[in-house]
């Protein structure tokens, strides 16, 4: 049977608990809600842009179980007993992670509007594989738009973090 | 869009233009049609139009306004209507020829279909497809009516 | 923002079913979502009741006896890692690797694909050609439709309103076959895809499938071009390789918009048979 709890009669609500950037978070939510507003407008964590809204551009990315998932189409139930990673998170104790190094060094970023995605979907593309070709860099990254950079400075950056990742 | 179709359907004349105004007739031929009403006889008609493609349904509370009408030969019409749920809005130009001698009649139109909105969003093919096989269904129903009643 | 909905979380395929009957019209299956909530976003749909099957289970890959059989809801990644399938349909997690992005891959599943039927994708046109049964089950009883009777017409397919698609089955090619898809497209959804699969014999080609997908409403095998590539020898095949693709052009029931002209994509898809053709022939 359904786990939802009733609070009243035409309002469902789902208590969901989850590791938010390494912290239990709790939260009631309803079915309908989705992970990207409640990360946004719930949360307060708004490095996580909605942009095109149907899973194309990739400036919503989110990391679920370490992996990649568009937050502008999954509902937030969704991540009930999972971790959550968002680009607040990625950072530990105000040291930079080796890819948001990269990105400044190497310029993989201009307006930055991509970039949250952007840096964590390169998370969990070298965390899949550590040190891949631009080739297998290409087809994860493909989904992750860029208007700005031409991609050729994001590739670098990744490539650079790769590099220092692996010592 | 563009569509044209057209029927030979035996009977005369008299009897398919008869029956083009018998509207509660007419419009059961019409896939997805109901509700018709008479708001000014000859003039204006209102109906609705209820389609579905898989699990998309759009419901177009529609007017159709008669603007030409020549006895016995020709109809021009336009047919209009908005389903405000789902944001999309319909207009049909229809213009309607009838030719032939004796027991036979060849119903030819011309149907001019834009659909706007995010119906569109379905894609220019899809909705290509549906408004044909909607046309196609009408101009077999109307045909398959006048010949099944002598 | 979605439109409220009460989410319904059962436990078996019966109380799914039995949940899809009672509802009708107003409920849905929900998966991965991936096609679903971008049309309810869109306002296209809407509906009282979400069914989420993720209880059911229903996601591993296992080969028996000649079939492979892949639950409805693995998701386009599971399908890309999973063993069995890297060792009896190579061709299958190409064309998974190869769904869309990563992040649709993560949450998408093969059953959501085949059931909304969106024109524009890649399983069913392979799975097609691989002469693949769906599953369908409700309250208690199951039946096997073949792909080209599931996959009726665009965002259509033959399932019941109560019945969920539970496994699609694969059977295992004899040796010496080669199988490939490919498709063509710069939009984000793929605009032409076609799916080959041949079986040699000491004379030349003994079998083949061809299914086009992607360019018309639903994919489609093509008979025509099939006879054309079958029961012949090596070279007379290739002779009729430009034939079989101007057939299966035809087949695939193109129409002109955003993706290209009909005369493109049908000419796209004679391009992809012959490749296509090529790639399985060099598997075996």
């Amino acid at each position: 049977m359904s786990k939802a709890m009733s609070r009243h009669s035409d309002a469902q609500t789902i208590p969901i608990s989850f590791t938010l950037n390494g912290r239990l978070q709790e939260l009631d939510v309803e079915p309908h809600e989705l992970l990207l507003d409640v990360v946004r407008d719930r949360l307060g964590l708004t490095g996580a842009k909605r942009s095109c809204d149907v899973e194309v551009c990739g400036a919503c990315t989110l990391l679920v179980d370490g992996r990649p998932v568009s937050a502008c189409t999954t509902l937030a139930f969704e991540v009930r007993g999972k971790s959550v990673l968002t680009i607040e998170g990625l950072a530990e104790n105000g040291k930079l992670h080796p890819l948001q190094d990269a990105f400044i060094e190497h310029g993989g970023f201009q307006c930055g509007f991509c970039t949250p995605g952007m840096i964590l979907a390169s998370k969990a593309l070298l965390d899949e594989i550590p040190n891949p070709t631009e080739e297998q860099l290409k087809h994860f990254m493909h989904g992750n738009i860029c208007r700005c950079t031409g991609y050729k400075k994001i590739i670098e950056s990744i490539m650079a973090a790769a590099k220092k990742m692996a010592h | 869009m563009q569509f044209e179709k057209s029927v030979e359907i035996q009977a005369t004349k008299e009897k398919v233009w008869n029956f083009i105004w018998d509207v509660d007739r007419f419009i059961a031929c019409v896939p997805g049609c109901k509700e018709a009403k008479t708001v000014e006889a000859g003039k204006r008609y209102t109906a609705t139009m209820v389609e579905k493609v898989g699990p998309f349904k759009v419901e177009f509370p529609t007017t159709i306004e008669v603007t030409e009408r020549e006895e016995l030969s020709h109809i021009k019409a336009q047919a209009s209507g908005a389903d405000n749920k789902i944001g999309s809005r319909m207009k049909i130009d229809l213009d309607v020829r009838l030719a032939g001698e004796g027991e036979k009649t060849s119903l030819s139109f011309i149907a001019g279909v834009d659909i706007l909105g995010k119906l569109a969003a379905l894609g220019h093919g899809i909705i290509k497809r549906k408004a044909d096989q909607v046309l196609d269904e009408f101009a077999m129903a109307v045909k398959q009516k006048l010949e099944g009643d002598s | 923002m979605l439109r409220r909905f009460r989410l319904e979380e059962p436990e078996s395929v019966s109380e799914a079913s039995e949940l899809l009957g009672r509802f009708g019209d107003s409920a849905k299956v929900y998966a991965g979502g991936t096609e679903l909530l971008l049309a309810m976003k869109e306002g296209l749909v809407e509906y009282e009741r979400l069914v989420n099957i993720k209880k059911l289970g229903l996601n591993d890959v296992k080969q028996n006896n000649g079939t492979i059989r892949i639950g409805a809801l693995c998701t386009h990644h599971q399908l890309e890692l999973s063993p069995v399938l890297q060792q009896a349909l190579p061709a299958l997690v190409k064309l998974e690797n190869n769904v869309a992005n990563v992040r649709v891959r993560q949450a998408g599943t093969l059953g959501g694909n085949l059931c909304f039927a969106e024109p524009h994708a890649d399983p069913g046109t392979l799975l097609m050609a691989l002469d693949a049964k769906m599953i369908a089950e409700k309250n208690g009883s199951a039946r096997a439709i073949a792909a080209q009777d599931f996959l009726v017409d665009a965002f259509e397919t033959s399932l019941a309103p109560d019945e969920v698609l539970t496994a699609i089955e694969v059977p295992v090619r004899p040796a010496r076959s080669g199988i490939a898809y490919l498709k063509f497209g710069y939009l984000e959804r793929p605009s032409v895809g076609v799916g080959v699969a041949i079986t040699r014999n000491d004379s030349g080609i003994a079998r083949a499938s061809v299914a086009v997908g992607c360019a018309g409403p639903a994919p489609k095998r093509v008979a025509e071009a099939e006879a054309l590539l079958q029961g012949k020898s090596i070279e007379e095949v290739t002779r009729n390789l430009g034939q079989a693709g101007e057939i299966a052009g035809k087949a695939s029931q193109a129409i002109t918009d955003l993706h290209g002209s009909q005369d493109y994509k049908e000419h796209i898809v004679g391009v992809l048979l012959k490749r296509a053709f090529q790639s399985a022939l060099s598997q075996c």
